[in-house]
């Protein structure tokens, strides 16, 4: 297989995970026990190995037929909890075969609505002695209590920038790619403890030069980087309203960010602007109200691009 | 009679517009007559152009036919019971090919047409017979997977001109009095739909024999969007409490009002502050909504009604004496208009979603990347192989097509490592489990290969030999390993 690095040198066993010992050493002494498994939660930010460390969890724990007795679902993706609770339901409902017990992973939790969660606590419960459930999110303080409580936590922490360097330089080698230390170097800070990051800037630089340097680098940067969301805070800023809304229903629509991603995104892009010294800090706090007032709405269920619309009047 | 039915075309040779589609169908029919087994064919159009009808002048030329309509359950069972049995069998008595007809096949949805998609898909690879289908919307997700097991014919909107001359046509033939201007004006309310044009034109003239500007404006006054843009105008022009909140009283989904007057304040107001005060009451309203939304207490409307209103009103300083052309909420045009790429974005992502388990916004995050990565044209046929992208996907990658020189090249090293692993064996049932492996005798063995920079054809042929011969070697290992 020659297709994305970042699956061609996922971890196949808990033993190849980097930087998470304190998670992988505890997760062995699961495997090969006869009690079976407790459900677990994995929180922490993305790209650390969440989903990888579970995959191969899954290998070990389940044997040679892990692939028919594993459910894997996204919960940012499943519309609704009724899709994820008909899947998990015709899932568990049939014992495992080959295997002790089914695994049902679980990902992006947080992403799900309260009610949701608690539908899949009823979930949880009613399986007890069929499936063993992974849930995967970034915070667990977006988690319900009843849920943390049923799970064995673990919390994955940014990978350290030298075993990111450790990796990427293993790979380049492997694939016969040219590379300069700082590039990777450059790599690591940009991906800021995110493995798949820095693997997925590592191979896009490598496919559009000889050799991987510090100009394929920011090329592969500055074409990943969000700058719509600049120009769309500029252009409010400096008064053009419509050629502001634009770009926003380019962002919303065509890109299909989420209304809480994109006010993220603004946020940080407005207290970058503060920090850098070219706000007042009135005007900063009046813009922080403007943000904070839309995030809320938003979250509480309003149309983000009406409300988004009637933020950026507030920039003028 | 219903002149829908009267004036029906009878022949290619009636059929008016879309000329290149006709010469394509014609084709196919004579290929089909000559015992050249064609693809499908699938129709595309808008409703009333003459798919269905092109279908049954299609029938005409072949000795026998079956359809099946939007209005049948077009369960998995039901399309195979009757189209499935005729599909591959031969009448005894008549010589010739049976055109099966499958009518709205995009429209298939809900409990009761279940598996109709995947039937339609069985239906395409048994059938010996020709089979003409229609469909309205391009970019369904339902035609995805049927679309390039056919030969797509896109029809389009048929012109006015075209539209005006059949109607005056029809008026010498039926004796109607009527101004040529008024029928030209009935042709452009048409929009390209002829079943609209003639059925219009029979209800409003029928009795009286005559066609008048008057019987046209009774037909078309049911326009509710004329009446949502009385009630914007109202609001940005005028001041007056008691008219702004009897303009907002109109049979009409209070949320698209909210759409339109959002879209047209900056087009009216034009002081900064009248901008911020108005779109505060625009964001109050939609949180109102959204309440009632949520809670399903829609007493909520009414506060919505009046943020919108009222409050839109009286947030500017005076009104302006000009005139605006006022539009439609611009946001669903371009919705409208992106939906292509957005099908697109979506389809792609579910694919990398799926084989890099991650989610579709993280995958859509990391497209710029794969752009990157897809300038190197044998990575890109790589990550398209590996994906399984099809040509619409890739060029979102790369504007340029992949050489060919580089597709027949990656694809005779694709069958050469198939047919390497068939004759050692080594390929068991359990694929996946394989990939695993292969993964583990690299990072056990930690092979270094002796090949030059340039990423040679022979490099992925030693991988895969090496792979093999560890393969079993591993595995054992790796068992031992997990326990």
């Amino acid at each position: 297989m020659n297709g994305p690095w970042v699956e061609k040198y996922r971890p196949q066993s808990l033993d190849e995970i980097v930087g998470q010992n304190h998670v992988t050493d505890r997760l062995k002494k699961y495997i090969g026990n006869d009690d079976g498994m407790p459900n677990l939660m994995f929180t922490g930010p993305a790209g650390v190995g969440k989903t990888t460390t579970a995959l191969a969890l899954v290998k070990s724990a389940i044997g040679k037929y892990w692939r028919q007795n594993l459910l894997e679902l996204n919960a940012s993706d499943a519309r609704g909890i009724d899709t994820v609770r008909t899947n998990i339901k015709d899932f568990c409902r049939l014992k495992p075969v080959g295997a002790p017990f089914k695994i049902v992973f679980l990902d992006e939790v947080d992403n799900m609505t309260k009610d949701a969660q608690h539908a899949l606590r009823r979930e949880m419960e009613m399986y007890t002695k069929t499936a063993v459930f992974i849930l995967s999110c970034n915070y667990s303080s977006k988690i319900i209590d009843p849920i943390q409580s049923r799970c064995a936590i673990f919390r994955f922490t940014p990978i350290k920038g030298q075993e990111i360097i450790n990796r990427l330089k293993t790979i380049a080698d492997e694939e016969e790619v040219e590379y300069e230390d700082s590039a990777i170097e450059s790599i690591v800070y940009f991906a800021e403890g995110d493995m798949r990051k820095a693997i997925n800037i590592l191979q896009a630089s490598a496919s559009i030069g000889d050799k991987i340097n510090n100009d394929t680098i920011y090329e592969v940067i500055s074409k990943a980087k969000p700058q719509d969301v600049t120009d769309m805070i500029t252009k409010a800023l400096t008064g053009d309203f419509m050629g502001s809304r634009e770009i926003l229903r380019e962002i919303l629509i065509l890109q299909g960010t989420s209304g809480e991603d994109l006010i993220n995104q603004i946020y940080r892009d407005v207290s970058r602007r503060a920090m850098e010294g070219n706000m007042d800090s009135e005007v900063y706090i009046n813009l922080i109200d403007g943000i904070a007032n839309t995030d809320f709405r938003i979250r509480e269920g309003a149309n983000p691009r009406i409300q988004l619309e009637a933020m950026l009047i507030k920039f003028l | 009679m219903i002149w829908t039915e009267k004036y029906r075309p009878k022949s290619f040779e009636d059929v008016i517009g879309n000329g290149k589609a006709k010469k394509e169908i014609e084709t196919w029919v004579d290929n089909w007559k000559n015992n050249q087994v064609q693809k499908p064919l699938l129709l595309i159009g808008p409703a009333g152009i003459g798919k269905t009808t092109m279908a049954h002048i299609i029938a005409n030329e072949f000795s026998e036919y079956v359809e099946l309509n939007a209005s049948d359950e077009r369960r998995y069972d039901d399309i195979k019971r009757t189209i499935g049995e005729s599909s591959n069998t031969q009448s005894l008595f008549k010589k010739g090919h049976k055109l099966i007809i499958l009518d709205e096949i995009d429209g298939m949805h809900g409990t009761n047409d279940r598996g109709g998609t995947k039937a339609i898909g069985n239906i395409i690879k048994e059938t010996k017979h020709p089979m003409v289908m229609m469909a309205n919307d391009f970019y369904s997700k339902r035609l995805t997977s049927i679309k390039p097991k056919t030969l797509v014919i896109k029809m389009n909107k048929v012109h006015t001109n075209s539209i005006n001359a059949l109607l005056k046509k029809i008026a010498i033939k039926e004796g109607i009095d009527s101004d040529p201007q008024v029928i030209k004006q009935l042709a452009l309310n048409s929009n390209g739909d002829m079943r609209y044009a003639l059925n219009t034109f029979q209800a409003t003239s029928e009795g009286s024999r005559t066609l008048t500007m008057d019987d046209l404006a009774e037909v078309s006054k049911k326009d509710n969007v004329s009446t949502i843009f009385d009630a914007v105008q109202r609001v940005l022009k005028s001041k007056d409490l008691v008219k702004v909140k009897e303009a907002l009283r109109l049979d009409e989904d209070p949320t698209l009002v909210l759409e339109y007057i959002s879209e047209n304040i900056p087009r009216e107001y034009e002081k900064k502050s009248e901008l911020k005060k108005a779109y505060d009451m625009v964001s109050k309203a939609d949180v109102y909504f959204s309440r009632a939304r949520n809670t399903r207490n829609y007493i909520y409307w009414r506060y919505a009604s009046d943020f919108m209103g009222v409050g839109v009103a009286s947030s500017k300083d005076e009104t302006y004496k000009k005139f605006t052309k006022l539009t439609g909420p611009t946001a669903f045009t371009y919705m409208g208009r992106t939906k292509g790429k957005r099908v697109l974005r979506d389809s792609i992502a579910g694919k990398i979603s799926e084989k890099l388990h991650i989610s579709n916004s993280e995958a859509i995050a990391t497209f710029p990347y794969f752009e990157a990565m897809f300038e190197d044209d044998e990575l890109a046929w790589d990550i398209s192989d590996f994906l399984s992208l099809d040509d619409d996907e890739i060029k979102r990658f790369r504007k340029k097509k992949i050489s060919k020189k580089v597709i027949t090249k990656k694809e005779k090293e694709k069958a050469e490592t198939l047919t390497k692993h068939k004759l050692t064996g080594s390929v068991n049932e359990n694929k996946l489990f394989d990939s695993l492996d292969i993964k583990n005798s690299k990072t056990n063995n930690k092979k270094k290969q002796t090949s030059d920079d340039k990423r040679i054809s022979s490099k992925d042929k030693k991988k895969s030999e090496s792979d093999d011969k560890d393969k079993k070697v591993s595995r054992q290992t790796s068992l031992f390993n997990f326990q």
